[in-house]
């Protein structure tokens, strides 16, 4: 399971700060690619950025268990437009089963 | 979606690629990790030689330069007005200009300080930033405000004390330049909160009693269930909304909030000592800025203010300025005191 946050900002917001979630076993193999591909390409680890009340998109793999198997921090400027879109589909509905979909 | 056109036929992330993942340790890895490193030093670079525009020479004065970024990510933008200039016709590009214009002011009629640095430094914002953007930050070098998405959140130049948050997150950065984590980045939040209600209380020369002690008023669409972003007075009423969730500050040490979420909970505890804030301003009555703000600016420019100072090391400094300032026995060094013991600070 991928876990995406968006977090940091002028205020702490509990309700959008709280993580979604991506199903890897619900996503066809196109986008499975593609969220590989995302992943491989992000930006390198957290970077103290300068500046107050910026906001960042916190990446995380869970495993079965919710175990974090991997996670990263990207800063928003930096995050790619693709991930976004993923955390914004997540929003809407956490993925359903579905063996094609659109990347 | 440009991932999306790398060819990938593997299966998703097996055991060994996960494993490089997390150390990054494939050549493919390697090498975007250079290209980030390189991507980042040329940011820095730019961060670092960004040439601020030419600041103010004549102190009481400031230069204002608001920018517009045209809905995109792009700073500073273009120039749309700058100091001296008529009214633009643009909200958030004449509410920017204001704000600014009222930030220095505080800062300068008050405390006598000229600009963010004291030498005189250019303003700079840039507004429109991002598409239905929802947030404002400081950059380092200026600040930046979105449009807000119509939905949860107005144009974040709506609310003055925001402007003048932002902006003193630049005096900060002159002069503690408090560590932007744990109760060190609280502090730097709560000094923000602090000194931007202080510039809408002295804008509208209202007395304690009449201020608001909200901080972000105005920012939330009628269809939040919520007064503000924060409440200086009793944190952690400020909202509580089905999408926004309800909010997480405490107002005393007991109720700290220990997380490595939102920089250690840096926009969480800040409502401890806003609240010491809070309860000493009142305790002294009439205008704010005039006794308790004394106490924290002589404190937010103490040379003994480290940039990893707690909320201990932070109430014994207003402590010792309060008493230098008035007086050891003096009604603000008790009220100062009081403060800090009421919010579990100090013993
Ligand atoms: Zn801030």
């Amino acid at each position: 399971m991928l876990r995406l946050s968006r977090e940091g900002g002028l205020a702490h917001f509990p309700g959008l700060a709280r993580p979604r979630c991506v199903h890897c076993t619900g996503c066809s193999e196109e986008q499975l690619g593609e969220l590989q591909s995302l992943l491989l390409a992000l930006p390198g680890a957290s970077v103290a950025e300068a500046g107050n009340d910026r906001r960042r998109f916190c990446v995380a793999l869970v495993g079965e268990g919710g175990e974090v198997l991997w996670s990263q921090v990207v800063a928003e400027e930096s995050a790619p437009q693709a991930l976004l879109a993923w955390w914004r589909r997540a929003e809407i509905a956490p993925l359903q089963k579905k063996t094609d979909g659109q990347a | 979606m440009t991932a999306s056109n790398l060819p990938m036929a593997r299966p998703f992330l097996p055991p060994y690629l996960l494993e490089r993942v997390a150390t990054g340790g494939s050549a493919r890895l390697r090498e975007c990790a250079r290209h980030t490193l390189l991507v980042d030093s040329r940011f820095r670079a730019r961060a670092g030689a960004v040439t601020l525009p030419p600041g103010s020479e004549r102190r009481g004065e400031p230069a204002r330069y608001v920018h517009s970024a045209e809905q995109q990510q792009v700073l500073p933008g273009k120039l749309v007005r700058r100091e001296g200039q008529g009214e633009s016709g643009d909200s958030a590009i004449d509410e920017a200009y204001h704000g600014l214009g009222a930030t220095y002011r505080l800062f300068w009629e008050v405390y006598r300080r000229h600009s963010l640095d004291d030498q005189g430094m250019a303003l700079l914002a840039t507004v429109h930033y991002g598409k239905e953007y929802e947030n404002a930050f400081w950059d380092g070098n200026q600040m930046v405000f979105g449009d807000g998405d119509g939905e949860l959140f107005n144009r974040f130049t709506i609310a003055v004390d925001i402007i003048a948050h932002e902006l003193t997150h630049g005096v900060i950065q002159h002069e503690a330049a408090l560590e932007y984590a744990y109760q060190a980045g609280a502090l730097n939040e709560s000094l923000s909160d602090v000194f931007g209600t202080l510039v809408k209380q002295y804008q509208g020369e209202q007395r304690v009693e009449q201020a608001d002690w909200l901080v972000g008023e105005g920012l939330f669409t009628d269809r939040v269930a919520g007064r503000a972003l924060r409440s200086m007075a009793e944190p952690g009423t400020a909202y509580d909304d089905p999408l926004l969730g309800s909010d997480p500050q405490p107002g005393h040490m007991n109720d700290l909030v220990e997380t490595h979420e939102d920089n250690g909970g840096v926009h969480i505890n800040s409502g401890i000592p806003n609240r010491a804030f809070h309860l000493a301003a009142m305790a002294l009555g009439g205008h704010a800025w005039e006794r308790a703000g004394w106490v924290w600016y002589d404190t937010l420019v103490d040379q003994r203010l480290g940039r990893n100072s707690d909320f201990a090391t932070f109430a014994g400094l207003t402590q010792d300025n309060a008493a230098r300032r008035f007086g050891a026995t003096s009604e603000v060094a008790e009220a100062v005191l009081a403060a800090w013991r009421t919010v579990g600070v100090l013993p």
